[in-house]
C-alpha cells in the first residue's frame, strides 16, 4: 500500500483526497456564503436608516469573508467522513502515517486568519467612525429620551413631550437618553441604533431616518416586571407634517 | 491496617470525624439557619426613616443563609482539618484513610470524601442534577414562548425562571467537564496518586452542594428577577430572592477558586516521571487553563456580589448613580469575570475533544505546538476582551474601537483550536463512535457560533444585535453546541474508567443525533426572531416572531428527549452495560493503564512516561 503511494504521488496537489476536497471546498464555500448572507438579509428588519444598511452590508461582507475558512473545514470534514469508515468495538488498523505537524500549513493558516481579523476590524472601524460623527452634529434636532419603568418619554427642544416618537425624515436627529429608574436600553430597531439608558448619566446616539413610516422602539435590557411590554413606535413623517405635529404638541403640553 | 480504622484508634476526635455526614450537614445547616433568623428577626433594630425599603429583610435573609453556609459545611465536617490544625495537631494516618473512604462502599459518596474518584462520581452526579433542574427551566421558557401573548407565566415568575436558567447552566458548564473528568481522571492521566490537596478536593465539591440551598431558597422568597447577569441598580429593587442569588455566587467562587489552585498544583508538581510539558496530555493543558482562568475571574464575581449585598442590606452606593456610585462599576466587575467565564467553559471541551480525536483517527494529534498556543493564545486574550459586553452600554465609547481589536484577535488563537481538530482528522482512520461524530459537530456548531461572533463584535452591528435574540442564540451555539458537546463526548469516552462499563453504544447515538439536530433547530430559530428584532428575556412578544418561536421550541423538546435518552443510557449502562476491558479505545494515555475497579491510590507502582502519548500512526503498529 504505502510503497505504492509513495513513489506515484510526488505532487500533494495530485493526491484524489486533495482534489476532492478541493472540489468540496468551493462548493461548500459558495453554499454557506450564499445561504449565510441570504438568511440574515432576508430576515433581518427592513433598513429605515443608513445606519442600518450599513450593518446590512457589513455582515455580507464578513459572511463573504468567512465563507471560505468554513468552507474549507466543512469540505475537509465532509471528505474525512465519506472515507473509509470504521465501525465496531475494536479500533480500526493504525493510520498508515504519523504526520504530527506541518510547519506551512500553520504558518499559512495563521496569516490568513490574521489577515481576516484585520479585514473584519477595517470594515468595523470605517463604520464605527461614520456614526461618531453623527453624535457630533450640532445642526440636528435634539430629543431627550428618558426610559422609566416601563415606558419611553421623548421630550423636544420646543417643551413637547409625548410617549410615541415623532421624526422627519432625513434629517439627523441626535437622542439624549437617561433614565428615571433602573437601566433600559433604547432600540430603534429598523434604525438600527441602540443605547443603554443609565440612571444619572446621560448618553448619545445619532441617526438620520430614510424612510417614512412606522417604525419600532422596544427596550432591550431587562428592567423587570413588563420589560418585554416596554415598546413604542416611531413615526417617521415629512417635514411638513412633523412641524404641525410638534406646535401642535408643544401647545398642547404648554396648555396642559 | 486497612480494616482497624473503624474500631480500634482512639485518637480524639476521630469519633467525630466518623460521625459526620450529609445528613448531619443538612440538619447542622437548617437549625443554624432557623436559630440566626429568629435571633436576628428579633434583635435587629428597624430600619431608620430614610434607609432603603426592606434592608432589614434582606440583613436577617443574608444573615440566616451564611448560617446555613456555615452550619453545613461544619456538619460536613470541613473544619475539622483547620480546627485540628490550629490546635497544632493533624489528621492521624487512619483518619486520613478513613476520609479518603477506604473500604466504606457506598457511603463514601456521601461524606467528606477527599479520594478523587469519589469527588469526581459526585461532581457527575450534580452536574447532572444541574443540568435536569436548568433544562426543565428552559423547558418552561420555550413552552411559555410557544404563544406570543405569553401569559402561562406570572412574569415575575417568567423573569425568575430566565434568570435561575442562566445561572443555573452556567454553573453546570463550568464544572461539567473539569468538574467530574478533571477530578476523576486527570490525576491519574498524570500518573499521581491523588489531588495534591485532597481535603480541598471534597471541599470544593460540597461547598457547591452548601450554595445549591440558597439558591433554592431564593425561588420561595420572590426569586431572582434579574436575568443571570443580575445588573444592578435593577438587583438592588429585586425582591428577597437576589440574595439567595448573592450567597450562591459567592459560594461557588469560593469553590471554584479552591478548586483552581487545586488543579493547578495538581499538574505543576505531581506529573509522573518523565512526563515534561512536551509529554502531557493536550486534555490537561484545557483543564488547567479553564480553572487557571478562573482563579483571577472568581474573586472579582465574588467581589462583585459582596458590594451587591452591601448595597442591599446596608444601604451602601457602590452601584447606585445618586449616591455617588455607578451602575457601570458592576458591569465592568461582572463582564471581567464573564467573558474570561465563557473560555472557562470552552477550553475544556475542545481540549477534551482533541484528546479523543487521535485516538478515534488513530494518527497522532496535529500540532500539539499550536494546540498548546491556541489554549494559552485564547486564555492571555480572554482577559482583555470584557468590555464588548458593554460597547452601548455608554461607558465608554473611546473604548470600543480596542475592545473590538481584542475581541476580534481572539478569533486568530480560536482558528488554531480548529487547525489542530481538523488537522487530526485529515487522513485519519475513521472509527465511527459518538465521541468522533462529536468532533466534527463541534466544529460545525462552534463554527456558526464564531463567525456570529464576528458580527457581535463589530461595534456598529453589535448596535443592532445586542440585547436580541441573535446574543442569546449565538452564545448558546459555544457554550451549549461546542461545550456541552465535548462534555457528552467526555461521558461516553471516559464512562468505561469511571463506572467499568460501557456506556450503551445504540443509546449514545441516539442521544447524540436528537441533541444536535433539536440544537440546530431550536437556535437558527432563535437567531431568526434575533434579526427579526425580537429582544432577549421577555416573556411576550410580536406575533410576527411567533413561528420561529415554535419552531425554537420544538427543537428544545427534541433537545430535551435526546438529553433524557442519554440519561437513561448512563443509568442503565452503569447497572448492566457491557463490561469494559481495561482499554476499550486503544488509547495510550495513562489512565488506561490501571484496572478497574481502580485502587484507592491509582498505582501501585507509579509510571514513568517516555514518550508523548499520541504515537498512533504507521510506524507504531
Amino acid at each position: 500500500m504505502t510503497d505504492l503511494m509513495t513513489p506515484k504521488t510526488p505532487q500533494w496537489w495530485k493526491k484524489p483526497d486533495i482534489k476532492k476536497t478541493f472540489i468540496l471546498w468551493i462548493i461548500c464555500t459558495a453554499v454557506i456564503g450564499y445561504v449565510g448572507v441570504e438568511f440574515h438579509v432576508r430576515n433581518i428588519v427592513e433598513p429605515a436608516s443608513e445606519n442600518m444598511s450599513s450593518i446590512i452590508s457589513l455582515m455580507r461582507m464578513f459572511t463573504w469573508a468567512a465563507a471560505p475558512v468554513a468552507g474549507l473545514v466543512t469540505a475537509m470534514s465532509l471528505t474525512v467522513l465519506t472515507s473509509k469508515r470504521h465501525y465496531g468495538d475494536n479500533p480500526p488498523a493504525e493510520a498508515d502515517h504519523e504526520i504530527r505537524n506541518s510547519p506551512r500549513t500553520a504558518a499559512v493558516w495563521l496569516v490568513v486568519s490574521g489577515l481576516l481579523c484585520l479585514f473584519a476590524l477595517i470594515g468595523g472601524l470605517v463604520v464605527l467612525e461614520q456614526e461618531n460623527e453623527g453624535v457630533l452634529n450640532t445642526q440636528a434636532i435634539q430629543v431627550n429620551v428618558t426610559g422609566q419603568q416601563w415606558l419611553w418619554n421623548f421630550d423636544y427642544a420646543n417643551g413637547a413631550r409625548s410617549e410615541d416618537l415623532y421624526l422627519p425624515v432625513n434629517k439627523p436627529v441626535v437622542f439624549h437618553i437617561t433614565s428615571v429608574d433602573v437601566k433600559h436600553s433604547f432600540w430603534v430597531v429598523q434604525m438600527g441604533i441602540k443605547m443603554d439608558a443609565n440612571p444619572g448619566y446621560t448618553t448619545e446616539t445619532a441617526v438620520t431616518p430614510n424612510k417614512i413610516g412606522v417604525f419600532d422602539v422596544r427596550c432591550a435590557e431587562l428592567c423587570g416586571l413588563l420589560h418585554a411590554y416596554m415598546q413604542t413606535k416611531v413615526h417617521v413623517v415629512s417635514q411638513a407634517d412633523y412641524d404641525a405635529w410638534l406646535s401642535a404638541h408643544a401647545a398642547m403640553e404648554a396648555g396642559a | 491496617m486497612t480494616t482497624l480504622t473503624q474500631h480500634t484508634s482512639t485518637a480524639p476526635g476521630k469519633s467525630i470525624i466518623e460521625k459526620l455526614n450529609v445528613l448531619t450537614a443538612l440538619a447542622l445547616g437548617v437549625i443554624s439557619a432557623v436559630v440566626v433568623w429568629r435571633l436576628s428577626l428579633a434583635f435587629l433594630p428597624q430600619d431608620s426613616e430614610e434607609a432603603r425599603l426592606f434592608s432589614r429583610e434582606d440583613k436577617i435573609t443574608l444573615l440566616s443563609m451564611c448560617a446555613w453556609f456555615l452550619g453545613f459545611m461544619t456538619g460536613i465536617g470541613a473544619l475539622v482539618g483547620p480546627f485540628r490544625w490550629a490546635m497544632g495537631k493533624d489528621l492521624a494516618h487512619d483518619e486520613n484513610m478513613f476520609l479518603a473512604g477506604e473500604n466504606m462502599g457506598p457511603k463514601r459518596y456521601f461524606r467528606y470524601t477527599t479520594d478523587h474518584k469519589v469527588v469526581g462520581i459526585q461532581y457527575l452526579f450534580i452536574t447532572i442534577l444541574i443540568f435536569f433542574l436548568g433544562g426543565g427551566l428552559a423547558m418552561l421558557i420555550r413552552t411559555n414562548l410557544g404563544t406570543p401573548e405569553g401569559g402561562w407565566l406570572h412574569a415575575q415568575a417568567y423573569n425568575s425562571i430566565v434568570g435561575t436558567h442562566g445561572i443555573l447552566m452556567i454553573v453546570g458548564t463550568i464544572i461539567m467537564i473539569t468538574g467530574p473528568f478533571g477530578n476523576f481522571i486527570m490525576p491519574i492521566m498524570i500518573g499521581a496518586r491523588d489531588m495534591a490537596f485532597p481535603r480541598l478536593n471534597a471541599l470544593s465539591f460540597w461547598l457547591i452542594v452548601a450554595a445549591a440551598v440558597p439558591l433554592i431558597w431564593g425561588q420561595f422568597i420572590g426569586g431572582i428577577t434579574t436575568g443571570w447577569s443580575a445588573y444592578n441598580p435593577l438587583a438592588g429593587q429585586a425582591p428577597l430572592g437576589m440574595d439567595g442569588y448573592i450567597m450562591y455566587i459567592c459560594i461557588f467562587a469560593i469553590s471554584t477558586m479552591v478548586a483552581g489552585a487545586n488543579i493547578t498544583t495538581t499538574v505543576v508538581k505531581m506529573r509522573a516521571k518523565g512526563m515534561t510539558w512536551n509529554r502531557t496530555p493536550i486534555f490537561i493543558y484545557g483543564v488547567v487553563a479553564s480553572v487557571a482562568l478562573a482563579l483571577p475571574a472568581f474573586p472579582v464575581f465574588f467581589l462583585s456580589q459582596i458590594l451587591s449585598a452591601l448595597d442591599r442590606a446596608l444601604d451602601t452606593s457602590f452601584y447606585n448613580t445618586a449616591g455617588g456610585g455607578s451602575g457601570w462599576l458592576y458591569e465592568n466587575l461582572f463582564w471581567i469575570m464573564g467573558h474570561p467565564e465563557v473560555y472557562v467553559i470552552l477550553i475544556p471541551a475542545v481540549a477534551a475533544l482533541m484528546e479523543m480525536a487521535p485516538v478515534f483517527t488513530r494518527r497522532p494529534l496535529f500540532s500539539f505546538n499550536i494546540a498548546v498556543l491556541g489554549i494559552a493564545g485564547i486564555s492571555g486574550l480572554s482577559v482583555l476582551v470584557w468590555a464588548h459586553h458593554m460597547y452601548i452600554s455608554g461607558w465608554a465609547p473611546l473604548l470600543n474601537a480596542p475592545f473590538m481589536l481584542t475581541t476580534e484577535l481572539i478569533s486568530i488563537p480560536t482558528g488554531m483550536l480548529f487547525l489542530v481538530l481538523i488537522g487530526t482528522l485529515w487522513r485519519g482512520r475513521i472509527w465511527m463512535t459518538m465521541p468522533l461524530m462529536s468532533i466534527f459537530a463541534l466544529l460545525w456548531n462552534f463554527m456558526i457560533g464564531g463567525v456570529t461572533g464576528i458580527y457581535l463584535s463589530d461595534v456598529p452591528a453589535d448596535a443592532f444585535l445586542h440585547g436580541s435574540m441573535y446574543v442569546t442564540a449565538h452564545f448558546h451555539y459555544t457554550l451549549m453546541g461546542a461545550g456541552l458537546t465535548g462534555a457528552l463526548a467526555s461521558l461516553v469516552y471516559w464512562f468505561p474508567k469511571m463506572t467499568g462499563r460501557m456506556f450503551d453504544k445504540t443509546l449514545s447515538w441516539i442521544a447524540f443525533w436528537m441533541v444536535q439536530i433539536g440544537f440546530n433547530v431550536a437556535f437558527v430559530g432563535m437567531f431568526l426572531v434575533g434579526l427579526a428584532g425580537q429582544p432577549r428575556r421577555v416573556e411576550s412578544y410580536a406575533p410576527t416572531f411567533n413561528t420561529a418561536n415554535l419552531v425554537t421550541t420544538i427543537g428544545a423538546y427534541t433537545i430535551m428527549i435526546g438529553m433524557l435518552v442519554l440519561l437513561h443510557g448512563v443509568i442503565s449502562s452503569a447497572r448492566n452495560g457491557v463490561k469494559a476491558p481495561k482499554n476499550p479505545w486503544q488509547a495510550k494515555t495513562l489512565e488506561w493503564t490501571v484496572d478497574y475497579p481502580i485502587p484507592l491510590e491509582n498505582f501501585d507502582v507509579l509510571p514513568v512516561v517516555t514518550t508523548d502519548p499520541y504515537g498512533y500512526g504507521k510506524a507504531k503498529s
